[in-house]
């Protein structure tokens, strides 16, 4: 099911520098010479190959006069790739690559896709059988609408708001043909790129990089075929077809509101991601809150029950992070959790580990027990030892 | 296993009535640690008690210490030494260096003051030491935060965030093979 990977990509191909240096140069003749010819499309792509091309101080700054056209036609084709992943029957091959600090993964799935309903998602084992429970979801509950590829209609205007979008010519990706959207920080660095399909608009490719521009995941999706029905097993339909445990989506002012009753509920984390959605569900153990922050690209879910941690647990293993205690769910290390003043925080998130280091931070944590603050409380255990009337 | 925690200093105060008492029983039959712990706190609370309600060998010792506190009192008679030299007066001498002077009769009466000083002052560095490492001890532990004991259920919070994030659902980590990490070099940061 996982399989680890031991390589790393650069931001920069070769065949992208080179093709953005031939676009690059013509490009900057023409505007030499006063010409106004170029085409919002070559204007982008010009843009993304100076970003590729030049000095960190200028390195991938979309020009403002190449920014709107290109960028129009980005959120647009974005806009229609988050709808294409709901409205459009697919079927076809995920293929999931994650690099991180304790190393890398790769999770292959199989995905099945119904216009406007159901989504099942089968995850394979590295050897290519099926080696776990098929996963089905429906668009029809009311929940917060699928994507693919992390292309979903919140997320897009999450993106829109956080990110410069761009669009970045025509390109392949699989053996079908695609339009290139990039999406790049205020510093100038890209953030991500995503091909989606040039018939459909399904995503078909996205690559994601830290700030310092190297690939900290790519998610390919293969082998698509579009049919109007899906291979939905009954094994499936039956294990899922029940509503799912969570709540409705909670709006941004019922989950402020649990603030009240104790939750935790921070409007915003470190990196710019912002409370965007939630829900809640009762388990065994009590109530469990969601808290879902985002800034297009990265999405972090912060998960609050009341109770504490037992001493150790099977598949975590403790580690720092940010200076403070918590455990790390093996091996991707996706999931971290601790607990603090009764409350346990499970952070699951899809960020970079910069990010990902500074929500910890930022969420609560317990101190270390201070010299004098043991001192105190046993002072108060010892008079309640001796005193005659206790 | 969990362990007493805060309810072993109930339950050796004689706090935990009922079934919680039937239940901290029952886990110090099974529970070594508990058990110690439990033996050692009931030491320390006999010990402050007796403290408190005078035992025998610390009461002698407490009037002892109030004796020498009372004007001109008693020195012990085996510290002192009685020389006579031929020709001289007999002079008293004492092994303390407040006696170095001899046949002072201030400097003997100074002599006594700082001896006592010295009980008050051993008295009370003991009672604090002593105080100290208890509440020390008894303070360990920490703050034991109420609610029940959760082991995240990984899966399920990996269902609700992919539904957010519009990507697959990872398995829970019991279900993921070990990973060794790549070396440093090849591993994005």
């Amino acid at each position: 099911m996982f399989t680890p990977v031991t390589r790393r990509r650069d931001g920069r191909s070769p065949l992208l520098v080179a093709a953005a240096l031939a676009m690059a140069v013509p490009g900057f003749l023409v505007s030499a010479c006063g010409g106004q010819t170029a085409s919002a499309q070559n204007d982008a792509v010009t843009a993304a190959g100076r970003a590729a091309a030049v000095g960190p101080a200028v390195r991938g700054r979309v020009p403002a006069t190449a920014r709107r056209p290109a960028a129009a036609r980005a959120v647009r084709l974005l806009a229609q790739a988050a709808q294409a992943a709901i409205g459009t029957s697919y079927h076809g091959e995920e293929i999931v690559t994650r690099w991180s600090d304790g190393g890398g993964s790769v999770l292959v799935s199989n995905i099945w896709h119904v216009s406007g309903g159901q989504t099942v998602t089968q995850t394979m084992d590295a050897g290519a059988s099926v080696s776990s429970q098929p996963y089905l979801s429906s668009d029809t509950d009311g929940r917060a609408p699928e994507g693919v590829l992390g292309v979903t209609a919140p997320l897009v205007r999450l993106l829109e708001s956080h990110y410069v979008v761009a669009y970045a010519g025509g390109g392949s990706a699989g053996n079908r043909t695609a339009q290139v959207v990039e999406a790049w920080r205020a510093d100038g660095s890209l953030a991500a790129r995503f091909w989606l399909d040039d018939a459909t608009k399904l995503p078909l490719e996205r690559e994601v990089f830290d700030p310092g521009r190297h690939v900290i995941s790519q998610d390919v999706f293969i082998d698509v075929s579009f049919a109007s029905q899906a291979p939905v097993s009954a094994s499936a339909r039956t294990s899922a077809d029940p509503p799912g445990p969570w709540s409705g989506p909670l709006s941004h002012r019922e989950l402020l509101a649990l603030r009240t009753r104790g939750w935790q509920v921070p409007a915003q984390l470190p990196g710019g991601l912002t409370l965007f959605t939630g829900a809640e569900t009762e388990a065994g153990t009590g109530t469990v809150l969601d808290l879902a922050y985002a800034d297009g690209l990265s999405v972090v879910s912060v998960f609050e029950q009341r109770g504490k941690l037992p001493a150790a647990m099977a598949g975590w293993r403790r580690t720092t992070v940010n200076g403070h205690a918590v455990f790390v769910a093996e091996p991707d290390g996706r999931s971290l959790t601790w607990s603090s003043h009764g409350m346990v925080y499970t952070v699951m998130a899809d960020a970079p580990a910069q990010t990902v280091h500074a929500v910890v931070g930022a969420l609560p944590h317990d101190g270390p027990t201070g010299f004098w603050k043991r001192m105190s409380r046993g002072l108060v255990r010892v008079a309640s030892w001796v005193n005659p009337f206790h | 296993m969990s362990h007493l925690g805060e309810r072993l200093s109930a339950l050796v105060d004689g706090e935990l009535s009922g079934a919680e008492l039937d239940r901290a029983h029952a886990h110090l039959a099974a529970c070594e640690p508990c058990r110690g712990e439990a033996a050692e706190l009931r030491a320390l609370k006999q010990k402050l008690r007796g403290l408190i309600t005078g035992a025998p060998a610390e009461a002698a010792m407490t009037s002892r210490l109030i004796a020498m506190t009372g004007p001109g009192g008693p020195v012990p008679p085996r510290r002192r030494l009685l020389r006579v030299v031929p020709g001289r007066r007999p002079v008293v001498q004492a092994s303390g260096p407040a006696y170095s002077r001899p046949g002072s009769r201030r400097s003997r009466s100074g002599g006594v003051t700082g001896r006592r000083r010295r009980y008050l002052v051993l008295g009370a560095v003991a009672l604090v030491v002593s105080v100290g490492t208890a509440a020390f001890t008894a303070g360990g532990g920490g703050d034991e935060a109420p609610g029940p004991r959760i082991t995240p259920p990984v899966e399920m919070y990996s269902m609700e965030h992919a539904i957010i994030t519009g990507e697959v659902p990872y398995p829970g980590p019991a279900a993921q093979p070990s990973s060794p990490g790549p070396g440093s070099d090849s591993k994005a940061p």
